[in-house]
Protein backbone atom coordinates (compact mmCIF):
# COMPACT_ATOMS: atom_id res chain seq x y z
CA UNK A 1 0.00 0.00 0.00
CA UNK A 2 2.71 2.43 0.97
CA UNK A 3 4.71 1.43 -2.05
CA UNK A 4 1.83 2.27 -4.37
CA UNK A 5 1.45 5.72 -2.84
CA UNK A 6 5.14 6.29 -3.27
CA UNK A 7 4.89 5.44 -6.95
CA UNK A 8 2.06 7.96 -7.39
CA UNK A 9 4.17 10.69 -5.78
CA UNK A 10 7.16 9.90 -7.96
CA UNK A 11 4.95 9.97 -11.03
CA UNK A 12 3.56 13.35 -10.00
CA UNK A 13 7.00 14.79 -9.33
CA UNK A 14 8.27 13.61 -12.70
CA UNK A 15 5.15 14.88 -14.50
CA UNK A 16 5.49 18.38 -13.12
CA UNK A 17 9.23 18.59 -13.57
CA UNK A 18 8.64 17.70 -17.21
CA UNK A 19 5.72 20.09 -17.79
CA UNK A 20 7.55 22.98 -16.14
CA UNK A 21 10.73 22.37 -18.08
CA UNK A 22 8.90 22.32 -21.39
CA UNK A 23 6.39 25.15 -21.14
CA UNK A 24 7.30 28.85 -20.94
CA UNK A 25 4.50 29.96 -18.61
CA UNK A 26 1.41 29.00 -16.66
CA UNK A 27 -1.17 29.46 -19.41
CA UNK A 28 1.04 27.61 -21.88
CA UNK A 29 1.37 24.62 -19.58
CA UNK A 30 -2.36 23.86 -19.62
CA UNK A 31 -2.24 22.04 -22.95
CA UNK A 32 0.77 19.99 -22.01
CA UNK A 33 -0.58 19.15 -18.59
CA UNK A 34 -3.89 18.07 -20.12
CA UNK A 35 -2.15 15.38 -22.12
CA UNK A 36 -0.17 14.23 -19.09
CA UNK A 37 -2.86 14.28 -16.43
CA UNK A 38 -6.26 13.57 -17.96
CA UNK A 39 -7.09 9.89 -17.96
CA UNK A 40 -4.10 9.09 -15.78
CA UNK A 41 -4.63 10.89 -12.52
CA UNK A 42 -7.90 12.74 -13.04
CA UNK A 43 -10.99 12.90 -15.24
CA UNK A 44 -11.51 15.52 -17.92
CA UNK A 45 -14.25 17.12 -15.83
CA UNK A 46 -11.94 17.49 -12.85
CA UNK A 47 -9.30 19.03 -15.08
CA UNK A 48 -11.68 21.61 -16.52
CA UNK A 49 -12.76 22.52 -13.00
CA UNK A 50 -9.12 22.87 -11.93
CA UNK A 51 -8.37 25.22 -14.84
CA UNK A 52 -11.43 27.29 -13.99
CA UNK A 53 -10.40 27.67 -10.38
CA UNK A 54 -6.81 28.47 -11.32
CA UNK A 55 -7.99 31.40 -13.41
CA UNK A 56 -10.09 32.79 -10.61
CA UNK A 57 -7.90 32.40 -7.53
CA UNK A 58 -4.94 34.68 -6.81
CA UNK A 59 -1.31 33.57 -7.21
CA UNK A 60 0.77 31.89 -9.88
CA UNK A 61 -1.39 30.01 -12.37
CA UNK A 62 1.04 27.17 -12.94
CA UNK A 63 1.26 26.49 -9.21
CA UNK A 64 -2.47 26.43 -8.63
CA UNK A 65 -3.05 24.03 -11.49
CA UNK A 66 -0.24 21.80 -10.26
CA UNK A 67 -1.73 21.67 -6.81
CA UNK A 68 -5.22 20.79 -8.06
CA UNK A 69 -3.85 17.94 -10.15
CA UNK A 70 -1.66 16.83 -7.25
CA UNK A 71 -4.65 16.80 -4.91
CA UNK A 72 -6.75 14.73 -7.29
CA UNK A 73 -3.95 12.18 -7.63
CA UNK A 74 -2.66 11.92 -4.09
CA UNK A 75 -4.35 14.17 -1.54
CA UNK A 76 -2.33 16.66 0.47
CA UNK A 77 1.02 14.85 -0.01
CA UNK A 78 0.20 14.93 -3.74
CA UNK A 79 -0.26 18.69 -3.50
CA UNK A 80 3.16 19.11 -1.93
CA UNK A 81 4.85 16.80 -4.44
CA UNK A 82 3.30 18.61 -7.40
CA UNK A 83 4.30 21.93 -5.86
CA UNK A 84 7.90 20.81 -5.57
CA UNK A 85 7.96 19.64 -9.17
CA UNK A 86 6.45 22.93 -10.39
CA UNK A 87 8.69 25.19 -8.30
CA UNK A 88 12.11 23.62 -8.85
CA UNK A 89 12.80 23.95 -12.60
CA UNK A 90 11.89 27.64 -13.10
CA UNK A 91 13.47 28.92 -9.90
CA UNK A 92 16.76 27.03 -10.14
CA UNK A 93 17.15 28.21 -13.73
CA UNK A 94 16.28 31.78 -12.86
CA UNK A 95 18.68 31.76 -9.93
CA UNK A 96 21.49 30.77 -12.27
CA UNK A 97 20.51 33.44 -14.81
CA UNK A 98 20.17 36.11 -12.10
CA UNK A 99 23.56 35.21 -10.64
CA UNK A 100 25.26 35.41 -14.02
CA UNK A 101 23.51 38.66 -14.92
CA UNK A 102 24.65 40.35 -11.71
CA UNK A 103 28.26 39.72 -12.73
CA UNK A 104 27.90 41.20 -16.20
CA UNK A 105 25.52 44.01 -15.20
CA UNK A 106 27.88 46.74 -16.38
CA UNK A 107 29.01 45.15 -19.64
CA UNK A 108 28.13 47.13 -22.72
CA UNK A 109 26.61 44.22 -24.59
CA UNK A 110 24.09 43.64 -21.78
CA UNK A 111 23.04 47.29 -21.96
CA UNK A 112 22.45 46.83 -25.67
CA UNK A 113 20.55 43.62 -25.03
CA UNK A 114 18.28 45.28 -22.47
CA UNK A 115 17.74 48.27 -24.74
CA UNK A 116 16.61 45.90 -27.48
CA UNK A 117 14.54 43.79 -25.13
CA UNK A 118 12.64 46.73 -23.59
CA UNK A 119 10.40 47.50 -26.57
CA UNK A 120 9.75 43.77 -27.07
CA UNK A 121 8.88 43.34 -23.38
CA UNK A 122 6.58 46.37 -23.59
CA UNK A 123 4.87 44.79 -26.61
CA UNK A 124 4.57 41.49 -24.72
CA UNK A 125 2.91 43.25 -21.79
CA UNK A 126 0.45 44.92 -24.18
CA UNK A 127 -0.50 41.59 -25.71
CA UNK A 128 -1.00 39.95 -22.32
CA UNK A 129 -3.00 42.97 -21.13
CA UNK A 130 -5.31 42.64 -24.12
CA UNK A 131 -5.79 38.90 -23.56
CA UNK A 132 -6.56 39.56 -19.93
CA UNK A 133 -9.02 42.30 -20.79
CA UNK A 134 -10.98 39.85 -22.90
CA UNK A 135 -11.12 37.14 -20.23
CA UNK A 136 -14.71 36.41 -19.34
CA UNK A 137 -16.02 38.59 -22.14
CA UNK A 138 -16.79 35.78 -24.53
CA UNK A 139 -18.33 37.89 -27.28
CA UNK A 140 -17.98 41.60 -26.64
CA UNK A 141 -16.50 43.83 -24.01
CA UNK A 142 -19.34 44.81 -21.72
CA UNK A 143 -20.13 48.34 -20.61
CA UNK A 144 -19.38 47.47 -17.00
CA UNK A 145 -15.91 46.21 -17.89
CA UNK A 146 -15.26 49.44 -19.79
CA UNK A 147 -16.42 51.46 -16.80
CA UNK A 148 -13.97 49.69 -14.49
CA UNK A 149 -11.18 50.11 -17.06
CA UNK A 150 -11.82 53.85 -17.43
CA UNK A 151 -12.07 54.43 -13.68
CA UNK A 152 -8.83 52.50 -13.11
CA UNK A 153 -7.09 54.53 -15.82
CA UNK A 154 -8.15 57.79 -14.17
CA UNK A 155 -7.10 56.55 -10.73
CA UNK A 156 -3.69 55.45 -12.00
CA UNK A 157 -3.29 58.69 -13.92
CA UNK A 158 -3.81 60.53 -10.62
CA UNK A 159 -0.99 58.38 -9.16
CA UNK A 160 -3.17 56.53 -6.70
CA UNK A 161 -1.33 53.50 -5.24
CA UNK A 162 -1.81 50.56 -7.60
CA UNK A 163 -2.72 47.90 -4.97
CA UNK A 164 -5.52 50.21 -3.84
CA UNK A 165 -6.76 50.65 -7.41
CA UNK A 166 -6.84 46.87 -7.94
CA UNK A 167 -8.68 46.28 -4.66
CA UNK A 168 -11.20 48.95 -5.63
CA UNK A 169 -11.72 47.39 -9.05
CA UNK A 170 -12.32 43.99 -7.46
CA UNK A 171 -14.87 45.39 -5.03
CA UNK A 172 -16.56 47.24 -7.88
CA UNK A 173 -16.68 43.93 -9.74
CA UNK A 174 -18.47 42.29 -6.82
CA UNK A 175 -21.03 45.12 -6.87
CA UNK A 176 -21.47 45.34 -10.66
CA UNK A 177 -21.29 41.70 -11.78
CA UNK A 178 -23.91 40.22 -9.51
CA UNK B 1 16.54 41.66 7.87
CA UNK B 2 14.42 44.70 7.15
CA UNK B 3 14.99 44.16 3.44
CA UNK B 4 13.85 40.54 3.69
CA UNK B 5 10.66 41.51 5.53
CA UNK B 6 9.97 44.15 2.90
CA UNK B 7 10.54 41.65 0.08
CA UNK B 8 8.24 39.18 1.79
CA UNK B 9 5.38 41.69 2.08
CA UNK B 10 5.69 42.97 -1.46
CA UNK B 11 5.56 39.49 -2.99
CA UNK B 12 2.77 38.37 -0.70
CA UNK B 13 0.75 41.41 -1.74
CA UNK B 14 1.49 41.03 -5.44
CA UNK B 15 0.55 37.35 -5.44
CA UNK B 16 -2.67 38.01 -3.57
CA UNK B 17 -3.76 40.62 -6.10
CA UNK B 18 -2.89 38.91 -9.38
CA UNK B 19 -3.97 35.65 -10.94
CA UNK B 20 -0.91 34.87 -13.05
CA UNK B 21 2.72 35.81 -13.60
CA UNK B 22 2.31 38.07 -16.63
CA UNK B 23 -0.64 39.83 -14.96
CA UNK B 24 1.48 40.66 -11.92
CA UNK B 25 4.04 42.63 -13.94
CA UNK B 26 2.15 45.90 -13.67
CA UNK B 27 1.75 45.79 -9.93
CA UNK B 28 5.24 44.44 -9.35
CA UNK B 29 6.75 47.28 -11.36
CA UNK B 30 5.24 49.88 -9.06
CA UNK B 31 6.30 47.97 -5.97
CA UNK B 32 9.81 46.91 -6.95
CA UNK B 33 11.43 49.44 -9.30
CA UNK B 34 13.45 52.05 -7.45
CA UNK B 35 13.15 50.05 -4.25
CA UNK B 36 14.68 46.65 -4.94
CA UNK B 37 15.84 46.86 -8.54
CA UNK B 38 16.60 49.40 -11.26
CA UNK B 39 14.50 49.89 -14.37
CA UNK B 40 17.10 47.94 -16.39
CA UNK B 41 17.04 45.01 -14.01
CA UNK B 42 13.25 44.89 -14.09
CA UNK B 43 13.29 44.65 -17.88
CA UNK B 44 15.80 41.81 -17.58
CA UNK B 45 13.57 40.04 -15.05
CA UNK B 46 10.47 40.25 -17.25
CA UNK B 47 12.39 39.43 -20.42
CA UNK B 48 14.17 36.39 -19.06
CA UNK B 49 11.13 35.09 -17.17
CA UNK B 50 9.25 34.98 -20.47
CA UNK B 51 12.19 33.28 -22.16
CA UNK B 52 12.89 30.57 -19.57
CA UNK B 53 10.45 27.68 -19.16
CA UNK B 54 8.25 27.47 -16.07
CA UNK B 55 6.14 29.83 -13.99
CA UNK B 56 6.78 33.51 -14.75
CA UNK B 57 5.62 34.65 -11.32
CA UNK B 58 8.19 32.52 -9.51
CA UNK B 59 10.97 33.61 -11.84
CA UNK B 60 10.17 37.28 -11.33
CA UNK B 61 10.25 36.69 -7.58
CA UNK B 62 13.52 34.82 -7.78
CA UNK B 63 15.25 37.44 -9.93
CA UNK B 64 14.08 40.49 -7.99
CA UNK B 65 14.67 38.83 -4.62
CA UNK B 66 18.16 37.76 -5.65
CA UNK B 67 19.07 41.16 -7.10
CA UNK B 68 17.90 42.88 -3.93
CA UNK B 69 19.21 40.54 -1.25
CA UNK B 70 21.24 37.65 -2.66
CA UNK B 71 20.17 34.04 -2.28
CA UNK B 72 18.27 34.66 0.94
CA UNK B 73 16.38 37.48 -0.79
CA UNK B 74 15.49 35.15 -3.65
CA UNK B 75 14.24 32.45 -1.30
CA UNK B 76 12.15 34.88 0.76
CA UNK B 77 10.52 36.35 -2.37
CA UNK B 78 9.88 32.82 -3.61
CA UNK B 79 8.28 31.74 -0.33
CA UNK B 80 6.03 34.81 -0.30
CA UNK B 81 4.92 34.03 -3.86
CA UNK B 82 4.19 30.38 -3.14
CA UNK B 83 2.29 30.92 0.10
CA UNK B 84 -0.90 32.68 -1.09
CA UNK B 85 -1.86 30.18 -3.82
CA UNK B 86 -0.88 27.19 -1.65
CA UNK B 87 -2.91 28.24 1.35
CA UNK B 88 -5.85 29.15 -0.86
CA UNK B 89 -5.75 25.87 -2.76
CA UNK B 90 -5.58 23.84 0.42
CA UNK B 91 -8.60 25.75 1.73
CA UNK B 92 -10.47 25.40 -1.54
CA UNK B 93 -9.89 21.66 -1.86
CA UNK B 94 -11.25 21.27 1.64
CA UNK B 95 -14.31 23.49 1.25
CA UNK B 96 -14.61 23.25 -2.53
CA UNK B 97 -18.30 22.53 -2.61
CA UNK B 98 -19.23 25.46 -0.48
CA UNK B 99 -17.02 27.88 -2.37
CA UNK B 100 -18.45 26.91 -5.71
CA UNK B 101 -21.63 28.79 -4.88
CA UNK B 102 -19.76 31.86 -3.69
CA UNK B 103 -20.05 33.88 -6.87
CA UNK B 104 -18.53 36.96 -5.28
CA UNK B 105 -15.00 35.65 -5.69
CA UNK B 106 -15.52 35.21 -9.44
CA UNK B 107 -17.00 38.72 -9.63
CA UNK B 108 -14.04 40.13 -7.73
CA UNK B 109 -11.64 38.66 -10.26
CA UNK B 110 -13.84 39.79 -13.13
CA UNK B 111 -13.62 43.33 -11.79
CA UNK B 112 -9.89 42.94 -11.24
CA UNK B 113 -9.18 41.96 -14.86
CA UNK B 114 -9.84 45.32 -16.58
CA UNK B 115 -7.95 47.21 -13.85
CA UNK B 116 -4.96 44.88 -14.19
CA UNK B 117 -5.00 45.39 -17.96
CA UNK B 118 -5.00 49.16 -17.61
CA UNK B 119 -2.20 48.99 -15.05
CA UNK B 120 -0.23 46.88 -17.52
CA UNK B 121 -0.71 49.53 -20.23
CA UNK B 122 0.85 52.13 -17.93
CA UNK B 123 3.70 49.75 -17.11
CA UNK B 124 4.35 48.87 -20.74
CA UNK B 125 4.66 52.57 -21.53
CA UNK B 126 7.08 53.18 -18.66
CA UNK B 127 9.25 50.20 -19.56
CA UNK B 128 9.31 51.36 -23.16
CA UNK B 129 10.30 54.91 -22.20
CA UNK B 130 12.89 54.20 -19.55
CA UNK B 131 14.23 50.75 -20.40
CA UNK B 132 16.17 51.79 -23.44
CA UNK B 133 16.04 53.81 -26.61
CA UNK B 134 12.69 55.55 -26.99
CA UNK B 135 13.69 57.07 -30.32
CA UNK B 136 12.95 55.73 -33.80
CA UNK B 137 14.93 52.56 -33.12
CA UNK B 138 12.88 51.68 -30.02
CA UNK B 139 9.59 52.41 -31.78
CA UNK B 140 10.57 50.32 -34.77
CA UNK B 141 11.61 47.41 -32.58
CA UNK B 142 8.51 47.72 -30.39
CA UNK B 143 6.08 47.81 -33.31
CA UNK B 144 7.87 44.93 -35.05
CA UNK B 145 7.76 42.84 -31.85
CA UNK B 146 4.09 43.64 -31.36
CA UNK B 147 3.22 42.53 -34.89
CA UNK B 148 5.32 39.38 -34.50
CA UNK B 149 3.53 38.41 -31.28
CA UNK B 150 0.17 39.36 -32.74
CA UNK B 151 0.92 36.89 -35.52
CA UNK B 152 1.44 34.27 -32.79
CA UNK B 153 5.19 33.94 -33.08
CA UNK B 154 6.51 32.48 -29.80
CA UNK B 155 7.06 35.35 -27.36
CA UNK B 156 10.36 34.06 -26.06
CA UNK B 157 11.85 33.94 -29.55
CA UNK B 158 10.71 37.51 -30.24
CA UNK B 159 12.17 38.79 -26.95
CA UNK B 160 15.55 37.12 -27.56
CA UNK B 161 15.77 38.35 -31.15
CA UNK B 162 14.93 41.90 -30.05
CA UNK B 163 17.71 41.69 -27.47
CA UNK B 164 20.22 40.49 -30.03
CA UNK B 165 19.21 43.29 -32.40
CA UNK B 166 19.81 45.67 -29.49
CA UNK B 167 23.34 44.33 -29.00
CA UNK B 168 24.13 44.69 -32.69
CA UNK B 169 22.67 48.20 -32.82
CA UNK B 170 24.70 49.33 -29.79
CA UNK B 171 27.96 48.25 -31.41
CA UNK B 172 27.29 50.16 -34.61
Amino acid sequence: MNDRKFVVWLQLLWMFLKVNLLSPSGPASVGLLYKEAVGRVMTEEQFVEAVGFSNVLPGSEALKLAMFVGFAAGGVPGVLTALLGAVLPPTVMMLAVAAILQHVQHEDWLKGFVAGMSPAVAALILIVAWDLFQVGQSREIGRRTMLIAVLSAVALWLNLPSPLVLMGAGVLGVILFR
Amino acid sequence: MELLTELFWVFLKVNLLSTSGPASVGLLYHQAVGRFVTEQQFVQAVGFSSVLPGSDALQLAMYIGYAAGGISGGLVALLASILPPTVIILLVTMILHRLRREAWLASFVEGLAPAVSVLMLFTAWKIFQKGGDAGWFGWLLGIASFIAMWLKLPERVVVVIAGIIGVIYSTL
